[in-house]
């Protein structure tokens, strides 16, 4: 229906109760129906006229009702009442489903948004009312309508293999469920890479690795899948089952945000503060992480789960890194305004304030924490089960791998920070930029390792000697087992070089961390005043340690930004 | 307080070594529609786009209704309509559904969607069209269904970036219409076209723009009027004057030859052209001479510039 048609006649009353009814519900539907995302609306109305979304959905049928008669003939055989048919038929419709969720519905929402931006039309999204995040936001929840058509059209099916033997409605549900939640993922990812260019040449290529990574994670979805119909049953009576499915549930809701939040920073305006709620989304990442550790750490009694988690985490941290150190070093007067300014604000919140010093710091210290807090706990588990944790098993190794890959990240992340601060002199570089700097940096760092090896050593000696230092993997690899031959000299040039490095690049980020908050311009206060009287009182003063002093002038009177 | 609708303070935008924009400032008050005019690569699109918070400056600010391009593009793009220099529509949508969609993304909702909507409609004449596709459009009406997008949500800013390309004459006139139409509702327009004439006739006052510089601003009537003493020759403080005469060419061209202060008289039939150093008084007082002398005088006039005078008067033709 379109808005023309919309009419609001209040009067209108229907003659009989069931008539009220249905006036009432039509009233509470074109009333929710107004508060929608102008994006869902705009794109399922596109979406589903579309010719790639009716190609799809047709092949999907043909291939279902194909599948139907074919699966049929082969498991209805008159073994039908002591077979199990019902794995061979879901797995069949799982695979018909799986094609256009877990590749093509993620594909479209790239090219939808890859699409507007080439096109133009996304510009003249952007400078409305809508928010870069109600953009990102719209296009998936086009990407979850589409995955419910698709889904809905293939239920009738799926629901018959349920009669059939050898299936549980819970394997049903879980097969389904995991495999639309790995299409929103998906979606997401996808979204999220449609923001990296708006070259066409760019586009084409990532829509290669995209439909590659699809295509790998399909793989890998569906042997699961298989796996679970025909070798084995879900463990739906154990509690770690579900432990487990809330972790990765837990992780996955996670990664969502973080995705939305990239996506909607890399869209948005350029003096806006595109950083610090990705930073806020890392650290509960961080929590979820640890939270997590500790729990598998105390049911399992292993402290190898701590080595485990702490390649995770440096790994995690290595790339957001790598990221947030290619930020910008320039904070704009925008973002300036919401700065943090007392003195616990500032020595809290500083470290979320968008730019490339207090990135890099951010995420050093970010795993450093996260070391902390395992030695800790490990310490501290050993502890409550009566161990010497100084000298429980592997805790050196445990220990020193910890340590050294906490000064492998600062000391590659810092180079790789002043390598982008120098070439940033001569040629404008984004975060992605920073990425492939860093990548190269790990790659150079091995491969010179081991070409002086050789120069110095030849073929013949294969051990592990001091000239590995800038060898990261195996340096790391040497640290953490325990029959391991590192050379005192190698942790020691490691820390030290990492301190130096650490140390130049607070010495640059000076200015970043220096940075005050702006005051905001007397025509916005104007504005703010008229649109929102009840947000300025008279009489003003900190609430709390984290609130800002109330001086006339300083934008402290000011509301946090309804922008945000 | 009376603030300017638009302006921009010494906005630079560079792009490596090509200086897109530089060091432009301009003010365009609230029912004013200011002219843009530049050749190709000028920095037109460029500083529009600016405006419009598709592009930051390298250098300086600009500012819709008090907020600034950089710092509030939120506040500023609520006041502000854009029109591009390229359609922006979708496929598989009709009229009315590319504009509610823009009305939604405006954050209009309910009634007010539906009577934005029905007003753009009447106004763009798109109202016998609402449910047809957009691919079926004319160029003309897809302007049309642009400019609508622009004004769904009742800016008091508009910015149009040729708007006027390849309409026909009808359509032209049309446009015309409604860009004096929403200026005379209080409006501030900024419109940039090649088509001078257009301009001429819309703008109240232009502005000139070559290699991302700001040659000239003003009125229409005083750019000609600054052009209407400068001869093609000789002293450029005289103003270049014609008059028609019936039968009598020759006898005018000989009785201005013999008066001061009249130079480079040229006799072409009952045409007489000729330079005269005075001021408007001293040309009326010349008038009447001529008439008491009993020349049966049919035309006398300051030879006036076109706009497309001042504007290969003012510019040298170099891009970049």
């Amino acid at each position: 229906m379109s808005a023309g048609d919309v009419t609001y006649s209040e009067n209108q009353n229907g003659d009989d109760a069931s008539g009220k009814l249905l006036y009432q519900l039509e009233q509470k539907l074109e009333r929710i129906g107004e508060r929608l995302n102008p994006i869902l609306v705009k794109e399922v109305r596109q979406a589903l006229k579309s010719r790639m979304f009716v190609i799809v959905f047709a092949l999907m049928l043909i291939f279902g009702w194909a599948w139907s008669i074919f699966g049929v003939l082969l498991v209805l055989s008159p073994g039908v009442y002591y077979n199990p048919g019902g794995p061979t038929m879901l797995c069949g419709y799982f695979f018909v489903l799986a094609v256009p969720l877990i590749v093509a519905v993620p594909l479209m929402a790239f090219w939808s948004l890859a699409g507007e931006r080439d096109d133009g039309t996304f510009e003249l999204v952007s400078i409305t009312s809508l928010t870069a995040r109600q953009i990102v936001t719209g296009k998936l929840g086009s990407a979850i309508v589409q995955m419910i058509v698709f889904s809905s059209a293939l239920s009738p099916c799926i629901a018959f293999t349920y009669l059939l033997r050898g299936i549980d409605i819970i394997t049903v549900f879980w097969v389904l469920g995991w495999t639309v939640l790995i299409s929103i993922l998906l979606s997401f990812f996808a979204i999220c890479f449609a923001t990296i260019s708006r070259s066409v040449m760019w586009q084409v290529f990532l829509s290669v690795v995209l439909v590659l990574a699809f295509l790998i994670a399909g793989f890998s979805w569906s042997s699961v899948v298989v796996q679970t119909l025909f070798y084995g049953s879900l463990p739906v009576e154990t509690g770690e089952f579900w432990v487990m499915n809330l972790f990765v549930m837990m992780m996955y809701l996670s990664f969502c945000l973080l995705f939305t939040l990239a996506a909607a920073g890399k869209l948005s305006f350029p003096s806006d503060n595109r950083s610090t709620k990705i930073r806020y989304a890392m650290i509960i990442q961080q929590l979820l992480w640890v939270g997590w550790m500790i729990a598998l750490a105390l049911q399992e009694r292993d402290p190898g789960v701590f080595l485990v988690f702490a390649s995770c985490a440096g790994f995690y941290w290595l790339v957001m890194g790598a990221l947030l150190s290619g930020e910008s070093p320039q904070l704009s007067p925008r973002a300036r305004r919401d700065l943090p300014q007392s003195f616990l604000g500032r020595m809290v919140g500083t470290w979320f304030n968008p730019g490339s010093g207090t990135g890099y710091i951010f995420a050093v210290t970010s795993f450093l924490g996260f070391i902390l807090v395992t030695a800790f706990f490990e310490i501290t588990i050993a502890v409550g089960d009566g161990i010497n944790w100084s000298r429980s098993r592997g805790f050196d190794n445990r220990l020193m791998f910890a340590g050294l890959a906490w000064a492998y990240l600062t000391t590659y992340l810092g180079i790789g920070r002043l390598i982008l601060l120098f070439l940033r002199r001569f040629y404008q570089l984004g975060i992605v930029a920073s990425l492939l700097v860093q990548v190269i940096l790990l790659v150079l760092g091995i491969l010179l390792s081991a070409s002086a090896q050789v120069l110095v050593n030849g073929f013949q000696n294969n051990d592990y000697t001091a000239l590995q230092l800038g060898n990261w993997a195996w340096t790391l690899a040497e640290a953490s087992d325990s029959r391991g031959r590192l050379p005192l000299e190698v942790p020691i040039l490691i820390f030290a070089s990492a301190g130096v490095v650490f140390f130049v690049n607070v010495c640059l980020s000076l200015p970043e961390i220096k940075a005050v908050r702006e005051a905001t311009p007397d025509r916005v206060i104007e504005e703010e005043k008229e649109l929102h009287p009840e947000r300025f009182t008279e009489k003003g003063g900190p609430a709390n340690p984290w609130s800002d002093d109330p001086s006339p002038g300083s934008g402290a009177e000011k509301p946090s930004s309804p922008e945000g | 307080m009376n603030r300017p609708m638009i302006e921009l303070r010494r906005v630079h935008r560079f792009f490596g070594d090509t200086r897109a924009v530089d060091d432009v400032s301009f003010e365009i008050p609230a029912g004013e529609v200011f002219g843009y005019i530049g050749p190709n690569g000028a920095g037109k699109t460029t500083s529009m786009r600016i405006l419009a918070t598709l592009d930051v400056p390298t250098y300086g600010d600009a500012f819709v209704d008090g907020f600034s391009v950089v710092n509030d593009p939120d506040r500023v793009r609520r006041r502000l309509g854009f029109m591009p220099d390229y359609y922006g529509t979708y496929a598989n949508v009709n009229c009315t559904e590319y504009l509610d969609f823009f009305a939604r993304a405006y954050g209009l909702i309910g009634r007010e969607r539906a009577k934005s909507l029905k007003y753009v409609m009447d106004f763009t004449g798109l109202d016998g069209l609402a449910e047809k596709p957009i691919r079926g459009l004319s160029k003309g009406m897809k302007q049309r269904l642009c400019l609508g997008r622009a004004m769904i949500h009742d800016p008091s800013v508009l910015i149009l970036d040729e708007p006027a390309a390849g309409l026909d004459p009808r359509a032209r006139i049309e446009l015309r219409r409604m860009i004096r139409s929403l200026a005379s509702d209080g409006k501030a327009i900024l419109i940039s076209s090649h088509i001078l004439t257009e301009l001429d006739e819309m703008c109240d006052r232009v502005g000139i723009l070559e290699q991302g510089t700001l040659l000239a601003t003003g009125s229409v009537a005083d750019m000609q009027d600054g052009m209407r003493a400068t001869p093609q020759v000789g002293d450029p403080s005289m103003t270049e004057i014609h008059a028609r005469v019936l039968n009598t060419g020759a006898s005018l061209g000989h009785w201005l030859a013999d008066r001061d202060g009249i130079s480079h008289v040229v006799v072409d039939g009952e045409i007489v052209r000729f330079t005269y150093a005075g001021d408007r008084q001293a040309e009326a007082a010349l008038l009447r001479e001529m008439v008491l002398a009993e020349f049966p005088v049919v035309e006398f006039a300051a030879r006036t510039k076109s706009l497309e005078d001042v504007f290969l008067h003012v510019t040298q033709g170099v891009v970049q």
